[in-house]
Protein backbone atom coordinates (compact mmCIF):
# COMPACT_ATOMS: atom_id res chain seq x y z
CA UNK A 1 0.00 0.00 0.00
CA UNK A 2 0.84 3.72 -0.20
CA UNK A 3 -0.04 6.27 2.12
CA UNK A 4 -0.54 9.43 0.00
CA UNK A 5 -1.63 13.30 1.20
CA UNK A 6 -4.08 14.97 -0.83
CA UNK A 7 -5.09 18.14 -1.12
CA UNK A 8 -8.45 20.72 -2.37
CA UNK A 9 -8.27 23.89 -3.71
CA UNK A 10 -10.65 26.32 -4.39
CA UNK A 11 -13.88 25.19 -6.06
CA UNK A 12 -12.57 21.28 -5.39
CA UNK A 13 -12.29 21.86 -1.77
CA UNK A 14 -15.65 23.54 -0.92
CA UNK A 15 -17.00 20.35 -3.23
CA UNK A 16 -14.77 17.58 -0.99
CA UNK A 17 -15.72 19.22 2.14
CA UNK A 18 -12.00 19.05 3.62
CA UNK A 19 -8.89 20.71 3.03
CA UNK A 20 -6.78 17.74 3.11
CA UNK A 21 -7.17 13.87 3.82
CA UNK A 22 -5.07 11.10 3.97
CA UNK A 23 -5.59 7.60 2.62
CA UNK A 24 -3.76 4.70 1.67
CA UNK A 25 -3.48 3.32 -2.08
CA UNK A 26 -2.71 0.07 -3.90
CA UNK A 27 0.86 0.75 -5.40
CA UNK A 28 0.86 1.36 -8.88
CA UNK A 29 -2.26 3.41 -9.03
CA UNK A 30 -2.05 6.41 -11.50
CA UNK A 31 -3.74 10.13 -11.19
CA UNK A 32 -6.91 8.86 -13.18
CA UNK A 33 -7.03 5.15 -10.69
CA UNK A 34 -7.26 8.03 -7.52
CA UNK A 35 -9.66 9.96 -9.28
CA UNK A 36 -11.93 7.10 -9.04
CA UNK A 37 -11.17 6.27 -5.51
CA UNK A 38 -12.08 10.04 -4.82
CA UNK A 39 -15.38 10.17 -6.26
CA UNK A 40 -16.42 7.01 -4.84
CA UNK A 41 -15.24 8.27 -0.94
CA UNK A 42 -16.79 12.31 -1.61
CA UNK A 43 -19.95 12.13 -2.68
CA UNK A 44 -20.01 15.86 -4.27
CA UNK A 45 -17.10 14.63 -6.37
CA UNK A 46 -18.24 13.23 -9.90
CA UNK A 47 -16.21 12.36 -12.78
CA UNK A 48 -17.53 15.64 -14.70
CA UNK A 49 -15.67 17.73 -11.68
CA UNK A 50 -12.76 15.32 -11.71
CA UNK A 51 -12.03 15.26 -15.49
CA UNK A 52 -12.14 18.97 -15.68
CA UNK A 53 -9.46 20.14 -12.82
CA UNK A 54 -6.07 20.13 -12.53
CA UNK A 55 -4.24 17.93 -10.79
CA UNK A 56 0.02 18.10 -9.10
CA UNK A 57 1.77 15.26 -8.05
CA UNK A 58 4.88 16.90 -5.49
CA UNK A 59 4.29 20.24 -6.69
CA UNK A 60 4.52 19.35 -10.36
CA UNK A 61 1.68 19.05 -12.99
CA UNK A 62 0.69 15.54 -13.71
CA UNK A 63 -1.78 13.76 -15.53
CA UNK A 64 -4.56 11.02 -15.63
CA UNK A 65 -1.75 8.10 -16.54
CA UNK A 66 0.94 9.02 -14.45
CA UNK A 67 2.19 6.86 -11.47
CA UNK A 68 1.29 8.02 -8.07
CA UNK A 69 5.20 8.07 -6.20
CA UNK A 70 5.42 6.42 -2.49
CA UNK A 71 4.45 9.49 -0.13
CA UNK A 72 3.36 11.56 -2.50
CA UNK A 73 1.11 15.00 -1.72
CA UNK A 74 -1.31 14.86 -4.78
CA UNK A 75 -3.53 18.48 -5.38
CA UNK A 76 -6.19 18.88 -7.06
CA UNK A 77 -7.86 22.19 -8.03
CA UNK A 78 -9.18 24.06 -11.12
CA UNK A 79 -7.64 25.85 -13.33
CA UNK A 80 -5.58 28.55 -11.65
CA UNK A 81 -7.13 32.45 -11.33
CA UNK A 82 -4.57 34.40 -10.03
CA UNK A 83 -3.49 37.70 -10.85
CA UNK B 1 27.02 36.84 -12.00
CA UNK B 2 23.72 36.15 -10.26
CA UNK B 3 20.92 38.33 -11.05
CA UNK B 4 18.38 38.59 -8.29
CA UNK B 5 14.87 37.07 -8.60
CA UNK B 6 11.99 37.64 -5.77
CA UNK B 7 9.25 34.90 -5.76
CA UNK B 8 6.27 35.93 -2.95
CA UNK B 9 2.90 34.55 -2.06
CA UNK B 10 2.55 36.93 0.92
CA UNK B 11 -0.80 38.44 2.94
CA UNK B 12 1.32 41.40 3.01
CA UNK B 13 1.16 44.82 1.09
CA UNK B 14 3.17 44.87 -2.34
CA UNK B 15 5.84 47.53 -1.31
CA UNK B 16 6.82 48.55 -5.56
CA UNK B 17 9.57 50.62 -3.68
CA UNK B 18 11.36 47.76 -1.82
CA UNK B 19 11.06 45.25 -4.80
CA UNK B 20 12.33 47.78 -7.30
CA UNK B 21 15.46 48.59 -4.94
CA UNK B 22 16.16 44.74 -4.93
CA UNK B 23 16.03 44.29 -8.75
CA UNK B 24 18.10 47.35 -9.56
CA UNK B 25 21.83 46.77 -10.67
CA UNK B 26 24.43 49.31 -10.99
CA UNK B 27 24.21 48.48 -14.99
CA UNK B 28 20.13 49.07 -14.97
CA UNK B 29 18.67 51.82 -16.31
CA UNK B 30 15.05 50.87 -17.18
CA UNK B 31 11.99 48.77 -15.34
CA UNK B 32 9.39 47.33 -16.91
CA UNK B 33 7.04 46.86 -14.16
CA UNK B 34 3.16 45.40 -14.29
CA UNK B 35 0.76 45.47 -11.61
CA UNK B 36 -3.04 44.39 -11.15
CA UNK B 37 -5.54 45.81 -8.77
CA UNK B 38 -9.03 44.66 -7.69
CA UNK B 39 -11.59 46.26 -10.04
CA UNK B 40 -14.25 47.36 -8.26
CA UNK B 41 -16.65 48.25 -11.20
CA UNK B 42 -16.41 46.12 -14.34
CA UNK B 43 -17.96 47.36 -17.82
CA UNK B 44 -16.64 44.93 -20.20
CA UNK B 45 -18.25 41.67 -21.38
CA UNK B 46 -20.35 41.61 -18.01
CA UNK B 47 -21.04 44.50 -16.34
CA UNK B 48 -20.87 43.99 -12.42
CA UNK B 49 -19.57 45.46 -9.52
CA UNK B 50 -17.29 43.64 -6.76
CA UNK B 51 -17.74 44.44 -3.16
CA UNK B 52 -13.67 41.90 -2.89
CA UNK B 53 -11.81 39.48 -3.52
CA UNK B 54 -11.01 36.71 -1.66
CA UNK B 55 -7.19 34.81 -2.93
CA UNK B 56 -5.72 31.40 -2.04
CA UNK B 57 -2.61 29.33 -3.13
CA UNK B 58 -1.07 26.56 -3.03
CA UNK B 59 2.05 28.14 -2.11
CA UNK B 60 4.72 25.81 -2.08
CA UNK B 61 3.51 24.74 -5.64
CA UNK B 62 2.92 28.51 -6.27
CA UNK B 63 6.26 29.47 -5.68
CA UNK B 64 7.96 27.03 -7.60
CA UNK B 65 5.92 27.88 -10.46
CA UNK B 66 6.81 32.19 -10.01
CA UNK B 67 10.49 30.42 -10.43
CA UNK B 68 9.45 28.53 -13.33
CA UNK B 69 8.06 31.38 -15.16
CA UNK B 70 11.37 33.73 -14.10
CA UNK B 71 13.33 31.26 -15.50
CA UNK B 72 10.93 31.24 -18.51
CA UNK B 73 11.60 34.63 -18.75
CA UNK B 74 15.57 34.69 -18.51
CA UNK B 75 15.52 32.16 -21.46
CA UNK B 76 13.99 34.36 -23.89
CA UNK B 77 14.88 37.45 -22.61
CA UNK B 78 18.75 37.23 -21.33
CA UNK B 79 19.24 40.72 -21.50
CA UNK B 80 16.69 40.89 -18.49
CA UNK B 81 18.45 41.57 -15.35
CA UNK B 82 16.45 41.61 -12.27
CA UNK B 83 13.04 40.02 -11.87
CA UNK B 84 10.28 40.27 -9.14
CA UNK B 85 6.75 37.98 -8.82
CA UNK B 86 4.81 38.62 -6.29
CA UNK B 87 1.20 37.62 -5.34
CA UNK B 88 -0.95 39.25 -2.96
CA UNK B 89 -3.59 36.71 -1.37
CA UNK B 90 -6.27 37.06 1.13
CA UNK B 91 -9.12 39.27 1.34
CA UNK B 92 -8.40 42.59 -0.97
CA UNK B 93 -10.42 45.21 -1.75
CA UNK B 94 -11.22 47.51 -5.10
CA UNK B 95 -8.08 49.65 -5.79
CA UNK B 96 -5.74 47.68 -4.00
CA UNK B 97 -2.62 46.17 -5.88
CA UNK B 98 -3.12 42.19 -5.85
CA UNK B 99 -0.16 41.04 -8.46
CA UNK B 100 3.49 42.47 -9.13
CA UNK B 101 5.76 41.44 -12.12
CA UNK B 102 8.78 43.71 -12.57
CA UNK B 103 11.81 43.19 -14.95
CA UNK B 104 14.70 45.42 -14.91
CA UNK B 105 17.41 45.55 -17.74
CA UNK B 106 20.36 48.64 -19.21
CA UNK B 107 18.15 49.85 -21.66
CA UNK B 108 14.37 49.64 -22.37
CA UNK B 109 14.63 48.70 -26.52
CA UNK B 110 15.48 45.40 -24.50
CA UNK B 111 12.70 43.53 -24.93
CA UNK B 112 11.97 44.14 -21.37
CA UNK B 113 8.36 45.68 -21.66
CA UNK B 114 7.62 41.95 -23.34
CA UNK B 115 9.32 40.06 -20.43
CA UNK B 116 6.69 41.67 -18.28
CA UNK B 117 4.05 40.92 -19.88
CA UNK B 118 5.06 37.00 -20.64
CA UNK B 119 5.40 36.99 -16.78
CA UNK B 120 1.91 38.20 -15.71
CA UNK B 121 0.40 35.75 -18.71
CA UNK B 122 2.14 32.79 -17.71
CA UNK B 123 1.62 33.31 -14.05
CA UNK B 124 -2.03 33.42 -14.56
CA UNK B 125 -1.69 30.40 -17.06
CA UNK B 126 0.26 27.67 -14.07
CA UNK B 127 0.77 29.61 -10.82
CA UNK B 128 -1.64 27.59 -8.50
CA UNK B 129 -3.72 31.00 -7.29
CA UNK B 130 -7.58 31.56 -6.97
CA UNK B 131 -9.90 33.99 -6.40
CA UNK B 132 -13.38 33.93 -5.32
CA UNK B 133 -15.43 37.09 -6.23
CA UNK B 134 -17.65 38.64 -3.59
CA UNK B 135 -20.40 40.93 -5.30
CA UNK B 136 -23.46 42.94 -3.60
CA UNK B 137 -25.79 39.87 -5.01
CA UNK B 138 -23.57 36.50 -4.04
CA UNK B 139 -20.36 35.27 -4.39
CA UNK B 140 -18.54 32.63 -6.93
CA UNK B 141 -15.03 31.40 -7.46
CA UNK B 142 -13.28 32.85 -10.89
CA UNK B 143 -12.50 29.96 -12.66
CA UNK B 144 -9.39 29.94 -15.61
CA UNK B 145 -9.44 28.29 -18.66
CA UNK B 146 -5.53 27.18 -18.96
CA UNK B 147 -5.02 23.63 -19.05
CA UNK B 148 -1.39 22.83 -18.12
CA UNK B 149 0.44 20.38 -20.20
CA UNK B 150 3.53 17.67 -19.93
CA UNK B 151 6.55 19.31 -18.74
CA UNK B 152 4.67 23.09 -17.51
Amino acid sequence: MNKIKILFFATLRDKAGVRSTEMEIPAGVAVQGLKGILIEQFPNLNSQIMDHCLASVNQEYRFDEDKIPTGAEIAFFPPVSGG
Amino acid sequence: MTFPLITSITEDEIDLNTLLDAITLTSTGAAAIFTGMVRGVTTRDDPHETTYLEYEAYKPMAEAKMKQVAEEIRARWPVVEGIAIVQRIGRLYPRTPTVLIACTAAHRDTGVFDAARYGIDRLKEIVPVWKKEIKPDGEEWVEGEYHPRPGE
